[in-house]
């Protein structure tokens, strides 16, 4: 416990120039320079002082301009997701919503990856139908690796008999 | 042929170097190294040297084009300042906020408006790669490029237009249609975000309700370093970090927002024209190479954003009205104030707030079998869930998923079987092939354009120990218990910055009655499912009678940790407690000190919808310094007349002191 506080006043006392340092690498993460706010130090900013001193400097996290990053995989050096991994990548990233909305037949996450998958907004009911009846294994899949998931409900698609005809991809 | 265009420039400047080294006699003592290094160092030079006359045909056209663009004052047209970022200073110059030289084009750019045309002009000519995006100027400056080249009527086979492929393809990728802004607000138990956040989402063409969250943010955020600690703060309001612009997909800001923070968002769909939109997006292209020093009172995020909106229409002049800072929640009500320019307005409760209206809809026997399956999945087969209509099934099971996730989500390290019962129930859940029902969500803090301006102004009257008083207060910020609570997070004070000054009748005595650097209090009902502690924090001077001394400034610091629950058995109320340390400085007290422990019991309580009451009773013990105790309570009631009026009356006691007050209460 001493040993964390020592740590963390030294790194107080001497993280500016840390900290510039650290910013001039801002990707740290999957997506275009999201890295930083969800995924690698989000636990931390959970406890009330720092959420304070987040809030108070009006919540800042994320730092990925346009126009300047060397380009992390699966993203334009202008900080746009590049279309081939668009699906893959939302894919990813929503994976906990998108699980909870397969089983629960609807929402948005899901309507959202129907619409990135060619299915029209007409047709999505039974798109929704189908990732609810194959929940458990899309899961299952989508927990290893969320490109096998995709892969998986395009399967799904082309062997479907009313979304196979209808998906636009 | 754009890209030959300045390179010949360049070799042309080299060949004379060439030329004047061949032509000059290598002296003996000139060690071959050195003379390297000196030839460098004039290459270095060479672009800065004057242009021969290979290129008088172009110098000419720019000459032309710099007189015109003089002749026409395009250096001080409104267009050029949004666009450059200058405000009027002190000294009636003009200065950017533009704090990035990659960003000018002119050396003295930041400060001299006509200095940066001539030069972007002549820098238009070349396809140097400028700024940290590095693309020849024509594209990096684009909305520069496009407003000069209509303004001054380029002649493209003098000035030929380069191709900007990166901007096109980043344009065209947003499939823009229009803009909305975004306003997350302040989370729970953190008063301090009340100050809020916004950010801007680029609607895209065919977007749905349910789509929306494809479309991409622009969004200004300081670039902080994980570990900031304690200089966070500091850096933040005195312009120690770097503010950059990003383009974040708005599933990302939702999941931080929404699941994370468990912040609800209010989305602002603004009225702007395609052309607007497309005015936007070239100068937020712009503002990619760019980067201010973010501070956060005044440009922080919300600024720049409207700085932004301001190019898109430049009649909207909506920085103009920010001077000394930028609340977001201000923002938000400015734009809503303007006539037209917002045309829907949309709601996205959090998910801690989803949570809450879903168990208030349920009978109990249902909402306590939801909160079973969170703790036990064998629940799954009992006959409480099994009896239920499938219909009812899905509602409760979708809860508890809900649940789940929110504990998973706002747990550092969440257990794995949070997640193993969410798979769980999910599993069962799909077994009951049904769509569940949308649930509409009534919001516990309506949207803040409908709340109280942040600062406010009070004009009161009242006696205090045999002496009627008059004071006026100022409170630069934000909102207090008993503010009318109306598009404010309930039970959560954050007032910053108030100063009370207080004249005394019978003594004739004007005097700083209090002074508030910062007084928080956060209240967090707990119930079955949320558990939060409450706490408060008070930093502030205010004026007390203790022993001899009659009016005696005393110092105060409190901090005070416990909880609070919340009851309807008459409207509404919050019952709170607090364990709680103070330190007090005064001369009225033995060694000018005390050091002490106590707490705070209250009541908060909505008695009707303008008229609010808060009864707080408090006992500290200072064993340190001045050893003495203190017994005070507090009864403070409100009365709301208008969205930014209000009436008080309130009555503070302490030993032997006695003060009661009725002030009018102005927000601007």
């Amino acid at each position: 416990m001493l040993k964390k506080v020592l740590l963390l006043s030294v790194t107080v006392l001497f993280g500016m120039q840390a900290g510039l340092a650290m910013a001039a690498n801002p990707d740290t993460g999957p997506g275009c320079g999201l890295g930083k706010l969800a995924w690698s130090d989000y636990s931390h900013q959970k406890n009330i002082g720092p959420q304070v001193l987040m809030a108070t400097t009006n919540g800042t996290f994320g730092s990925q301009t346009f126009g300047i990053s060397s380009g992390t995989s699966g993203c334009t050096n202008d900080g746009k997701v590049m279309a081939e991994q668009k699906t893959t990548m939302f894919a990813q990233l929503n994976f906990e919503n998108l699980s909870q909305e397969m089983a629960q037949g609807q929402g948005e996450h899901l309507a959202s990856l129907a619409t990135l998958m060619g299915v029209p907004a007409e047709h999505q009911a039974a798109f929704f139908a189908m990732t609810q009846e194959r929940y458990t294994s899309l899961v299952k899949t989508g927990e290893a690796s969320p490109v096998a998931m995709v892969k998986a409900i395009n399967d799904a698609i082309a062997t479907h008999p009313v979304l196979a005809k209808i998906s636009t991809r | 042929m754009p890209r030959t265009q300045s390179l010949p420039r360049f070799r042309l400047a080299n060949n004379r170097y060439g030329a004047s080294t061949s032509t000059s006699k290598p002296r003996v003592f000139l060690t071959r190294r050195l003379y390297i290094v000196l030839l460098l160092f004039m290459l270095l030079l060479a672009p800065a040297l004057p242009v021969d006359a290979g290129e008088s045909h172009e110098n000419a056209y720019l000459v032309e084009l710099i007189n015109k663009g003089r002749q026409a004052k395009l250096a001080s047209e409104r267009e050029w300042h949004l666009l450059l970022h200058y405000r009027k200073d002190l000294f009636g110059g003009y200065t950017s906020e533009q704090d990035d030289p990659g960003y000018f084009m002119s050396p003295d750019g930041k400060t001299d408006p006509q200095a940066e045309l001539d030069a972007t002009l002549k820098q238009f000519f070349s396809d140097e790669l400028v700024g940290r995006s590095k693309q020849p100027a024509q594209c990096a400056f684009i909305a520069r490029y496009t407003w000069l080249k209509q303004r001054l009527a380029f002649d493209e086979t003098r000035l030929p237009q380069l191709a900007c492929e990166r901007f096109e393809r980043w344009f065209a990728d947003f499939e823009a249609q229009s803009i909305t802004l975004i306003f997350p607000s302040a989370f729970l138990n953190n008063p301090a975000s009340m100050f809020g956040h916004t950010l801007l989402r680029v609607d895209q063409r065919g977007q749905t309700d349910s789509t929306r969250i494809l479309a991409y943010t622009i969004n200004y955020a300081a670039d902080v370093p994980p570990d900031a600690g304690m200089a966070y703060p500091i850096r933040g309001i005195f312009g120690g970090y770097r503010g950059y612009f990003s383009t974040i997909p708005y599933y990302l800001k939702v999941q931080e927002y929404r699941d994370i923070e468990n912040r609800d968002i209010w989305e602002y769909r603004l009225n702007f024209t395609e052309h607007q939109v497309r005015r936007f997006l070239m100068h937020a292209w712009e503002l990619g190479n760019a980067s201010f020093d973010y501070f956060f009172f005044k440009e922080n995020c919300s600024y720049h954003l409207l700085a932004l909106l301001d190019y898109a229409d430049p009649s909207l002049h909506l920085t103009d009205e920010f001077l000394f800072w930028t609340v977001p929640a201000d923002t938000v009500r400015l734009i809503a104030s303007k006539p037209g320019l917002v045309s829907g307005i949309a709601y996205r409760p959090s998910r801690s707030n989803v949570i809450r209206r879903k168990r208030e809809s349920l009978p109990s026997e249902e909402r306590e079998l939801a909160h079973r399956l969170t703790k036990d999945v064998g629940e799954l087969k009992s006959s409480a869930l099994s009896r239920l209509e499938p219909m009812r099934q899905t509602f409760v099971l979708d809860l508890a998923s809900d649940y789940l996730r929110y504990r998973i989500d706002t747990t550092g390290e969440p257990p794995p079987e949070l997640k193993e019962r969410n798979r769980a129930i999910l599993a069962a859940r799909s077994e009951i092939r049904l769509a569940s029902e949308e649930f509409l969500v009534e919001p516990f803090a309506k949207q803040p354009e409908l709340g109280h301006n942040t600062s406010r102004i009070s004009v009161g009257a009242g006696w205090r120990n045999n002496s009627t008083f008059e004071e006026q207060t100022i409170r630069a910020g934000y909102h207090d218990l008993l503010d009318p609570e109306i598009g404010y997070t309930p039970n959560a004070q954050i007032e910053i910055a108030s100063v009370t000054m207080r004249t005394y009748n019978r003594d004739n005595q004007t005097r700083l009655e209090r002074a508030t650097l910062a007084n928080v209090v956060s209240l967090s009902p707990i119930d079955s499912v949320f558990y939060a502690p409450s706490w408060k924090i008070n930093v502030g001077v205010q004026t007390i009678k203790h022993q001899g001394c009659q009016l005696c400034s005393n110092g105060v610091m409190n901090g005070g940790i416990g909880a609070s629950v919340e009851s309807h058995w008459f409207a509404h109320q919050i019952f709170f407690a607090f364990a709680e340390a103070e330190a007090n400085y005064s001369r009225a007290y033995e060694e000018r000190h005390r050091i002490g422990g106590g707490g705070t019991v209250g009541m908060l309580s909505d008695l009707t919808e303008k008229w609010k009451l808060l009864v707080t009773g408090t006992y500290l013990r200072y064993p340190l310094g001045d050893k003495s105790d203190d017994f005070r309570w507090t009864v403070g009631q409100r009365f709301t007349l208008l969205q930014n009026l209000a009436l008080r009356l309130e009555y503070n006691h302490r030993d032997h002191d006695n003060d009661v007050m009725v002030s009018v209460q102005m927000f601007f």
